[in-house]
């Protein structure tokens, strides 16, 4: 007997957004990054393409990162102290697609670092790796609201991918995105209403960026409350098919600052020997945290650690193989 | 609810002055100004404004075509003008209409197979419009195991309650929400619904009213689309409001606009 | 579900025989979709039709059910596709795989210690997967037999020899084990040891029409407590094929597919098969099978499963009490929230980003939001003061400040009075609190 193959239609599809620029395009990147694009649900090649896989960004910071747990750290090593080296690093030995540098050392409470400052920081990641980078402030608006711009315009025409802006805070952003050729993450505290309105509000400022905007839902770590997260994002995804054009957009999220700050990332076995091997635990939350949310369309992943990296690239081979009937 | 846009219909005077004398300029100007309104469909109607409906349907068709990638809507009785339009559309099309009366559905249902059209199915027999609920239901069942039989998906057929003017049919009006109601009920996937929305308010004071009130009280009742002036901001907006309280499309706080600008 | 006009005429005599009382098929149909006749009224409907009118009217998918007494696990009768629609009934049930070749005392025993506590939930692995690796009947059931007497977990026996299932069953029977499975050679067989023993039975095919036309030879034998296997172990297929099923099943009534399914990893790499299951129990599947039992590696897996079927209309709680955040002493701050963990974990991580350890106390609303709590007398000055008492707060720390959402500054005056201790209001939002941490605390 044949079974006729359910194949949902949809009435249309994600945007696709191009990250960094080549010589050609403005920039100094040796390659450059598409997302977006499906043309159906997670994986179900059968029913419409997948033309750009999920990729992973690698998260490199402007500070030595005192804060994570030792057994991340030292899957990373002596380049923790030197981001040009870190970066090259996770570009060359351990795949990252693309860079997510933070400036967390612009925050007033670690070191207050000047844009002057942070512009060099970047200027040496830029030359150090040829990807597209991804670029965020320390996270306090005020702050960051002073160092967004220099750095975008330091950058000018290399296509970042700047982080980030919030309902209340994305004018800055979204300008420096606008003057010197970038693309921009808008991002929603959990909430596909705010994460819509934030779209319709850059689109206000400037129509062209529609089409250089990231969703960041802002995800959870497994067992902190993802399940919201990753209905959202269905939500969306199911949405931006059916025809929603503001909630069209390629998904970001991030993984690894969610991840590591956890119990179960740090954690020892002899504190908690019902959880087994901190090392190997706690790689595998940040991969598996990774997993789930690529089944509910998560296009960017920001993560840290180089293994869980490894695992998640060879699962996304996976299920990128064609399944059509 | 998806809006089927009314304008181009030579019952107006500008449409059919631009049909007599092979103006696309006003017709056009319609298809552009009801797309970025939102219309999810443009309905055509050659109207009383020349004898050759046929060949004024096809000049109807390809001129908003040229403007418009919205699917299209051939509005006529004269089923060789619909497929005079169907032959040139580029687009899977709809039929506007066929009542259940079976000779015409064995013609209509065979050019909906033939042209992968959709088909507005009107719940009315040679006697008329059932003046009941039961009746109209009736009628929509036999439209839609004529539908199935032709092999099409019951997706694809709109069925039209019949509302009737609220001054001329009042008590039509709890027929035809009860109608569509019930509709849902025929078959899975269901029929979807259509009204010709302006119907209700014909001769009327307090059109754009009476309109609006309609719409959203029909869109509670399963209401999935309805021919109309969808250049009338009111009752989009109230179309917009009833999409997001039926949880059809996602809220954001300038969800109008949204919905306004969807063929952007 | 209700059964469509359509649906229902087209099994009716199509006579217009008036003998019902209705005018014609189509309306008694209509009637018949409304609950407003009964098919009795009609004398000509053919028992053919009559049977199948009352399947269409059963659930999508068939509630299937393994172990016994106290200890079933209940897999099928799910009805969405997304879970944000409604909740997902089931959890997928996770199987550990045990070679007949293995060592199987030795492997029970590292099975049956999979057992985690996780913040107030305990997670565990239902199913011990038995396989006839060696391919000889006799071990097969040795080897059940000595796990029965090591494991209250529920069993799949795993061989495509009738035989062997047939010979190894006796030991579990009254366990209702999972029969694994069915094949186009051997189901005439195994349905009737699955049949006799009353146990669900794994159907497996190489393709999803395969699948269709083995699940319907098997039904024909009148046996339907069946588990389906589509065959496929990549990834990206078995993702494919599972919701291939589950539509089938869900939207399109397709009958045949209307039964819980089974997948299994194919990783040799225990890490990557973490990934590989994470993939599988998102996307329907009702049982999988695995190997690794690392606990490090399955705890993620298990958190996730108990994140994913949650019920997405009922607010999910954390366990309401007083948490320390970073190194907290009798300095740090205190502030309150309540247990729902959306507003919880949200509190937590800005709480934690001030990089100031301080105490969250999490009041016990029911798992329900701060305005909503305050509005259903949940998150009120009493049960606030209540809580400090009784979590001992005023042993852990020398100052008297509590910290309250901006959202619920009117309690300030009654919480004052209610636990003599100085209120501090917070921000109404749980972005503000660095900033506010920062001004008060810094």
């Amino acid at each position: 007997m044949a079974v006729e193959i359910n194949k949902e239609k949809y009435r249309s599809q994600v945007r696709e957004v191009v990250l960094g620029a080549t010589s050609a395009d403005g920039g100094t990147r040796t390659s450059t990054i598409k997302v977006g694009g499906e043309a159906s649900l997670p994986f179900l090649q059968f029913e419409g393409a997948i033309p750009n896989r999920p990729v992973v960004a690698m998260e490199v910071w402007d500070i030595v990162p005192e804060d994570w747990p030792a057994n991340l750290k030292s899957a990373l090593g002596d380049v923790i102290s030197d981001p040009a080296a870190w970066a090259k690093k996770c570009v060359e030995e351990y795949g990252a697609d693309m860079i997510a540098l933070r400036f967390k050392g612009a925050d007033p409470d670690l070191g207050d670092k000047s844009a002057e400052d942070c512009i060099a920081v970047l200027k040496s990641v830029l030359s150090a790796v040829g990807v597209p980078l991804i670029v965020y402030g320390c996270g306090k608006a005020d702050k960051d609201n002073t160092i967004m711009g220099p750095l975008a315009e330091s950058a000018e025409g290399e296509n970042l991918l700047l982080g980030v802006a919030e309902q209340d805070n994305y004018k800055s952003v979204a300008s420096a995105a606008m003057a010197y050729k970038h693309s921009i993450i808008a991002q929603s505290p959990i909430d596909i209403n705010i994460a819509k309105q934030l779209n319709i509000l850059i689109s206000e400022m400037s129509t062209p960026l529609l089409d250089r905007i990231v969703i960041d839902p802002t995800i959870a770590a497994l067992g902190y409350g993802i399940e919201y997260s990753y209905s959202i994002m269905e939500r969306a995804r199911f949405g931006a098919l059916s025809g929603d054009r503001m909630l069209a957009m390629p998904m970001i999220g991030n993984v690894g600052n969610e991840v590591w700050v956890k119990k179960e990332a740090s954690v020892s076995v002899s504190e908690q020997p019902g959880w087994g091997d901190e090392a190997e635990r706690s790689m595998a939350w940040e991969a598996a945290t990774a997993a789930a949310l690529l089944q509910a369309g998560m296009d960017i992943l920001v993560m840290r650690h180089p293994r869980a990296v490894e695992l998640v690239k060879k699962s996304i081979d996976d299920l990128m193989q064609d399944n059509s009937y | 609810m998806i809006m089927i846009g009314e304008r181009i219909n030579g019952m107006f005077r500008d449409i059919a002055n631009a049909i007599r004398e092979k103006d696309p300029g006003p017709v056009q100007e319609w298809a552009r100004k009801q797309e970025a309104m939102g219309a999810g469909y443009l309905d055509l109607n050659v109207g009383p404004a020349v004898a050759d409906r046929v060949s004024a349907m096809r000049w109807l068709v390809e001129v908003t075509q040229e403007v418009s990638k919205l699917p299209l809507c051939l509005d006529s009785t004269d089923y060789d003008a619909i497929e005079a339009g169907l032959e040139v559309c580029k687009n899977p099309a709809m039929i506007n209409s066929v009542p259940a009366v079976q000779e015409k559905m064995d013609r209509v249902f065979a050019l909906a197979a033939k042209y992968d059209a959709e088909v507005i199915g009107l719940a009315m027999s040679e006697e008329g419009i059932p003046k009941d609920a039961e009746s109209r239901v009736a009628l929509a069942m036999e439209l839609v195991a004529n539908c199935d039989a032709h092999g099409i998906s019951i997706d694809k057929l709109y069925i039209d309650p019949l509302a009737l003017p609220a001054n001329v049919g009042q008590a039509h009006g709890p027929e035809v929400f009860e109608t569509l109601r019930q509709i849902k009920l025929l078959s899975d996937p269901p029929p979807k619904t259509t009204v010709g929305l302006s119907n209700i308010s014909q001769g009327t004071k307090n059109r754009e009213l009476l309109n609006r009130n309609f719409a959203v009280m029909a869109m509670a009742c399963g209401l999935d689309s309805a021919i109309c002036d969808a250049c009338d901001e009111e009752l989009v907006a109230a179309i917009a409001t009833g999409r997001i309280l039926l949880n059809l499309d996602i809220y954001c706080d300038s969800y109008v606009d949204v919905f306004k600008s969807q063929n952007q | 579900m209700g059964l469509t006009g359509l649906e229902i005429f087209k099994h009716l005599p199509k006579t217009n025989c008036k003998k019902c009382g209705f005018p014609t098929c189509l309306a008694f149909a209509m009637a018949l979709a409304n609950g407003k006749a009964s098919l009795e009224a009609c004398p000509d409907v053919s028992d053919a039709a009559k049977e199948a009118l009352s399947s269409a009217s059963a659930p999508p998918i068939r509630l299937v059910k393994v172990g016994a007494g106290d200890n079933v696990v209940e897999m099928g009768d799910e009805t969405e596709i997304f879970r944000h629609d409604k909740k997902f009934n089931h959890p997928t049930a996770v199987a550990i795989t045990v070679n007949d070749t293995d060592d199987v005392a030795a492997k029970l025993d590292t099975i049956n210690d999979l057992n985690f506590e996780r913040v107030g939930q305990q997670y565990t692995v239902e199913m011990v997967a038995l396989v006839n690796a060696s391919g000889d009947a006799a071990k097969l059931k040795a080897a059940v037999e000595a796990a029965a007497a090591k494991t209250d977990k529920n069993f799949v026996l795993i061989s495509e020899d009738a035989a062997a299932i047939e010979g190894a069953l006796p030991a579990v029977a009254d366990r209702k084990p999972l029969i694994y499975a069915a094949n186009k050679d051997n189901y005439e067989k195994m349905t009737e040891v699955a049949k006799g023993s009353g146990c669900a039975l794994a159907v497996k095919a190489d393709n999803l029409n395969e699948l269709a036309e083995l699940v319907d030879k098997i039904v024909a034998l009148g046996y339907k407590d069946l588990v389906l296997d589509p065959g496929s172990r990549d990834t990206s297929k078995v993702i494919a094929d599972m919701t291939q099923i589950r539509r089938q099943a869900v939207r399109k009534k397709f009958r045949t597919f209307g039964y819980p399914t089974i997948a299994f990893t194919n990783k040799d790499d225990e890490q990557e098969e973490l990934l590989q299951a994470t993939a599988l129990l998102s996307k329907f599947t009702s049982v999988l099978v695995m190997k690794t039992v690392k606990k490090e590696l399955l705890l993620p897996l298990l958190s996730w499963r108990s994140n994913l079927f949650t019920d997405p209309q009922k607010p999910v709680a954390v366990e309401p009490g007083l948490h320390a955040i970073g190194d907290a002493s009798e300095n740090s701050p205190v502030y309150c929230t309540t247990n729902f963990s959306l507003t919880y974990y949200l509190v937590e991580g800005e709480v934690d980003a001030t990089r100031i350890p301080s105490y969250i106390i999490s009041v016990d609303t029911g798992g329900i939001s701060v305005l909503t709590g305050y509005a259903d007398n949940k998150f009120t000055a009493e049960k606030i003061a209540k809580a400090i008492k009784d979590l001992g707060v005023e042993d852990k720390v020398k100052h008297r400040k509590i910290v309250i959402p901006g959202a619920v500054a009117v309690l300030k005056g009654k919480l004052e009075d209610e636990s003599g201790w100085e209120v501090l209001v917070g921000p109404r939002e749980s972005s503000g609190i660095q900033k506010f941490a920062k001004s008060q605390f810094a």
